[in-house]
């Protein structure tokens, strides 16, 4: 009877629900449009062979969301939020670009060039946003301030130095190796996907292998507990932070890449909700504790499939947070608590009514 | 037991108590920090006219839908909850109201009456959905958010612009502030300075708000809540009820600030006050509201809002600097503010550990 013990615990996982929730959707897509699920090869006019279709296309866009929902797994197992990450983005793409260009004044049309060495190009965007995202950490970790609200002023903040480092300017750029990371391909898988791959590698990695996921999960159920227990709380914190932030520079680097520019207003508008969502959706409670990284995928993927859903069927694209709110409320209902507590019954009931057993 | 003592005491006294009681410290760094930040622009820019009645009636009519959707916000904020969904809300109010009056030729009323409907519907479900099915606010508001932007959108994405000569009579309200001339007859102040209908509704909505917190046992059920939601349940007080209530009374709010945004602008738009919900937030915690809940007065949203009012004023008059300063020094200002906070916290724990000791 152990199988339908373990068939009820996970019929009560929110992760199930969420599996469920994406399955469902891509099932629709797939009525309403047979090709939905469709993947070809498709040779581009340089000669080099692409995967195409609208799974790809998702996997693709999703990328942004699911890399910085990956550090804000972390972040909200911990009982904290993050909504600096989308700013975040901004500035990355602010510094990348304004050393692809440097001086708009001498270089003054985009081209297939970069003023300093494409290396710094990389990792200074990087360092700037570890460099905040140690910011939110220590105020948190050390301070003992509220997540939100210590976020909340890289978020107003953030958007004002990206503005800065631009002089309030849009650039562009044609370098082929900048354009590569957000538009480039290997072996016909987009590069994005690729990225977003390693990363969700080296997280899971470094969470799993490592005590760090377990230490985390701790201070999340229980912060006075673990550090009675003897584990530095606020180290811990300060690391998801800091993840949280480097993430979203590399989240930055490929959406600046994408447009092949820089947008301090618009880059990332909104990103901080969608990565929360998509960890919520996922499984992981915004109270803390046990997180699930697999489940922020999911979570990720879903938030992405209802926009190319939508998208894919010609309405507005500023309309569709009228449906993700609809989807992703039905599925916060069904994750609830209550609810899910109730289905669970509902099954145990049935089964007892049949001579079995009920859930222990 | 300082009210012990207080009671029958002279009234200096209760002034003394009142000024060093540690609970409204957070209001007075507020009011001090407003007239710092006040003093240092009219020291700069008082030749500009900085220092004028018109520029500071203008602090509060500019500002109206902030403050207006802040009052609100301070209830939920003293329950423990966050509302991200207010700026989308008060747009979906515009838009209802441009998109009734403009393109369906619905009178004016029947478009508040509706926004109304929805906008304080929304806010009960909410309410619901954050108090049965346990659904942390930040994720159920944002998801109402979401929503209301989503149905804007689908009204109209082009602005429209709202002609109605009921809403033209509303936005033309002023009330000019006068003053006797040397031969003693009433003339307006120079340069010209009025009362429009956002101010009143403003310092209106702030008076209401406080009467609600101090004066009722909705108010004080609000703090108990937010005290210890645990405690609030076990001492049986009305949890579900007042967490649903606040919740309407914030969608309340919220279309309240739709109107006055409306009156000022003129126009509905899917896209406007984009990002507003964060300064409605951050002016409530600048007048030392605080998110963990328990914590918070009428009078401190009320000077947190002019205190945001006052650093885009002096970025206007000095004229050179771009408008992204505003964002920094905003952040800067936040990031005070809540180091006080951290501090107050800290050494009232301290005294009431103290006090147990002794």
């Amino acid at each position: 009877m152990k199988k339908s013990v373990m068939q009820s615990a996970f019929l009560r996982s929110k992760l199930f629900w969420a599996i469920v929730a994406q399955l469902l959707i891509l099932l629709v897509g797939f009525i309403l449009r047979p090709d939905f699920l469709s993947i070809q090869l498709r040779t581009l006019s340089d000669g080099t062979t692409v995967l195409y279709g609208t799974p790809i296309d998702i996997l693709n866009r999703a990328s942004e969301i699911t890399i910085i929902a990956m550090g804000m797994t972390l972040v909200i197992a911990l009982g904290g939020t993050d909504i600096s990450v989308g700013a975040l983005v901004a500035v990355s793409g602010a510094i990348a670009l304004k050393f692809l260009r440097w001086d708009v004044l001498v270089y003054n049309t985009p081209g297939d060039y970069t003023v300093q060495p494409f290396i710094l190009v990389l990792l200074l965007p990087l360092l700037a946003c570890t460099l905040m995202g140690l910011f939110n950490g220590m105020l948190i970790g050390k301070l003992k301030l509220q997540p939100i609200i210590a976020t909340l002023i890289l978020m107003v903040g953030g958007r004002g130095i990206a503005q800065i480092v631009t002089n309030g300017k849009q650039f562009t750029t044609q370098y082929s190796p900048f354009k590569f990371i957000g538009n480039g391909s290997i072996l016909g898988i987009p590069l994005p996907i690729i990225i977003t791959l390693l990363v969700i590698l080296l997280v899971s990695l470094f969470v799993r292998r490592t005590s760090y996921g377990m230490f985390v999960e701790s201070v999340g159920i229980n912060p006075s507990a673990s550090r009675v227990s003897g584990l530095r709380s606020d180290t811990i914190i300060i690391i998801a932070y800091v993840l949280t932030g480097f993430l979203s520079g590399i989240s930055g680097l490929i959406y600046s890449s994408r447009i092949s520019s820089n947008d301090s207003n618009n880059a990332g508008l909104g990103y901080e909700m969608d990565a929360i969502l998509a960890v919520v959706i996922g499984g992981t409670s915004m109270t803390g504790g046990k997180f699930s990284l697999f489940g922020t995928v999911i979570g990720s993927l879903i938030i992405r499939t209802i926009t190319t859903l939508v998208l894919y069927f010609g309405i507005v694209s500023e309309a569709i947070m009228a449906f993700k709110a609809l989807i992703i409320a039905v599925v916060i209902v069904l994750q609830s608590e209550p609810v899910r507590n109730a289905i669970a019954k509902r099954r145990d009931r049935k089964r007892l009514l049949m001579g079995g057993e009920a859930r222990v | 037991m300082s009210d012990l003592r207080l009671a029958g005491q002279g009234k200096g006294r209760r002034l003394r108590a009142l000024l060093t009681n540690p609970q409204y410290l957070m209001v007075y760094a507020t009011i001090g920090i407003f007239l710092m930040i006040y003093l240092f622009g009219a020291l700069l820019y008082g030749n500009k006219g900085f220092t004028s009645v018109r520029t500071f009636m203008l602090f509060f009519s500019d500002n109206a839908y902030i403050g207006i959707s802040a009052v609100g916000m301070t209830l939920v904020l003293i329950t423990g909850g966050i509302d991200l969904s207010v700026a989308a809300v008060a747009s979906l109010t515009g838009m209802i109201i441009a998109f009734g009056t403009s393109v369906l030729g619905l009178h004016p009323l029947v478009c508040i009456g509706i926004a109304l409907v929805v906008g304080v519907g929304l806010g009960a479900l909410m309410g619901a959905c954050i108090q049965y099915l346990n659904v942390p606010p930040f994720i159920t508001t944002l998801t109402g958010m979401f929503f209301a932007r989503g149905v804007t959108s689908l009204i109209s994405r082009e602005s429209i612009s709202i002609k109605h000569e009921m809403i033209d009579a509303l936005a033309g309200f002023k009330i000019y502030l006068m003053w006797p001339n040397a031969q003693g007859e009433w003339v307006k102040i120079k340069p010209v300075a009025s009362i429009d209908l956002n101010t009143i509704a403003f310092v209106v909505m702030i008076i209401i708000g406080a009467i609600i917190l101090q004066k009722t046992r909705f108010g004080r059920n609000v703090y108990a809540i937010g005290g210890n939601e645990q405690s609030a349940n076990l001492m049986g007080l009305p949890v579900a009820r007042t967490k649903v209530l606040v919740y309407s009374f914030n969608g309340l709010c919220s279309v309240l600030a739709g109107i006055s945004y409306a009156l000022y602008v003129k126009s509905g738009w899917n896209l406007s006050l984009n990002g507003s919900e964060l300064d409605v937030i951050s002016a409530c915690v600048i007048g030392g509201v605080m998110l963990s809940g328990g914590v918070g007065y009428m009078f401190g949203t009320l000077f947190g809002v002019l205190l945001k009012a006052t650093i885009p004023a002096i970025i206007t008059f000095n004229g050179s600097m771009n408008s992204w300063w505003a964002k920094i020094f905003t952040s800067a200002l936040l990031l005070l503010f809540i180091i006080i906070q951290r501090a107050v916290i800290a050494s009232s724990q301290r005294t009431k550990k103290k006090a147990g000791q002794g």
